[in-house]
């Protein structure tokens, strides 16, 4: 049996903390099935990029590992091009109960960071690494910018809520970009200054 | 002069141990594990030679389900329980 109250604790866990760039949701009434999101870190052909990964839990979870797969199409040599599937040791034979959805995300992230062509899920993608870098380089980043672009529906009403409160348009839109489209976010950074 | 009529005695017990929630289960140690109702002697820590302790419940699904050498879930050490 999937042990729901530490699945809802995780979950509750994981949406607290604003800072860490990955967050989880329901997808419809089941707790067995979540989609996860992960920001694109830094410094990498993935940066201002948001990444959709859904989340399947065994009826074992935290016994067995949760399946997690991209939804968002990414160009990346342990993550398949084709179908999103991860290939990820803490996914498979070397998961833990002590890990967690939070913690397994933010694995991905770090993926994202440090690819291992040496143990590729996407043979092309990790030819091209090898063989190729800046290639590799340009089209992830086209990646990234084709199908992993923030959603900016919204942002203009964002912007017209965040002004009619008196701050003025133009930090509005530039905290409102820094925080990634999070309304409140955003609000609590121009509160404090 | 004073005449006691009855006392109750009253007594709080807490495991000690080194975290407050179990790390396979997340339920407090003074809590149970899910599948208990009684905390206590009815869902009692268990500690692994590596000294990291977990309900004696929840070890024991991640022991059995790992074949054929189970893990410490937090450092990943051989598991074995302290003797």
């Amino acid at each position: 049996m999937l042990d729901l109250s530490r699945v809802q604790k995780e979950l509750v866990d994981c949406n607290r903390d604003k800072s860490s760039g990955v967050s989880i949701d329901l997808v419809g009434d089941q707790l067995s099935h979540l989609a996860g999101t992960i920001s694109g870190p830094i410094g990498t052909p993935y940066e201002g990029g948001v990444f959709r990964i859904d989340i399947r839990l065994p009826d074992g979870y935290p016994f067995e590992p949760p399946k997690m797969q991209f939804v968002t199409k990414v160009w990346h040599p342990n993550i398949s091009s084709q179908n999103g599937a991860i290939c990820l040791d803490i996914l498979k034979d070397q998961w833990s109960p002590a890990l967690t959805l939070k913690t397994a995300l933010l694995s991905l992230q770090a993926l994202l960071s440090a690819p291992e062509p040496d143990d590729p899920q996407d043979a092309v993608v990790a030819q091209q690494y090898l063989r190729d870098y800046p290639t590799f380089l340009g089209t992830a980043r086209y990646w990234t910018e084709a199908f992993a672009r923030r959603v900016s529906i919204g942002t203009e009403e964002k912007v017209q809520k965040l002004v009619e409160m008196g701050f003025p348009e133009a930090l509005v839109r530039t905290t409102l970009e820094n925080a990634g489209g999070d309304e409140n976010m955003a609000l609590e950074k121009l509160c404090s200054g | 002069m004073v005449r006691n009529l009855g006392w109750h005695p009253v007594a709080s017990w807490t495991w000690d141990a080194q975290d407050e929630t179990c790390g396979i289960c997340r339920m407090a140690f003074d809590g149970c594990c899910p599948d208990c109702k009684f905390p206590g002697d009815d869902c009692p820590l268990i500690w692994g030679a590596c000294n990291h302790a977990f309900h004696l419940h929840c070890i024991l699904k991640w022991v059995n389900s790992q074949t054929p050498q189970p893990h410490c879930p937090m450092c990943r050490r051989e598991w074995q329980f302290k003797g």
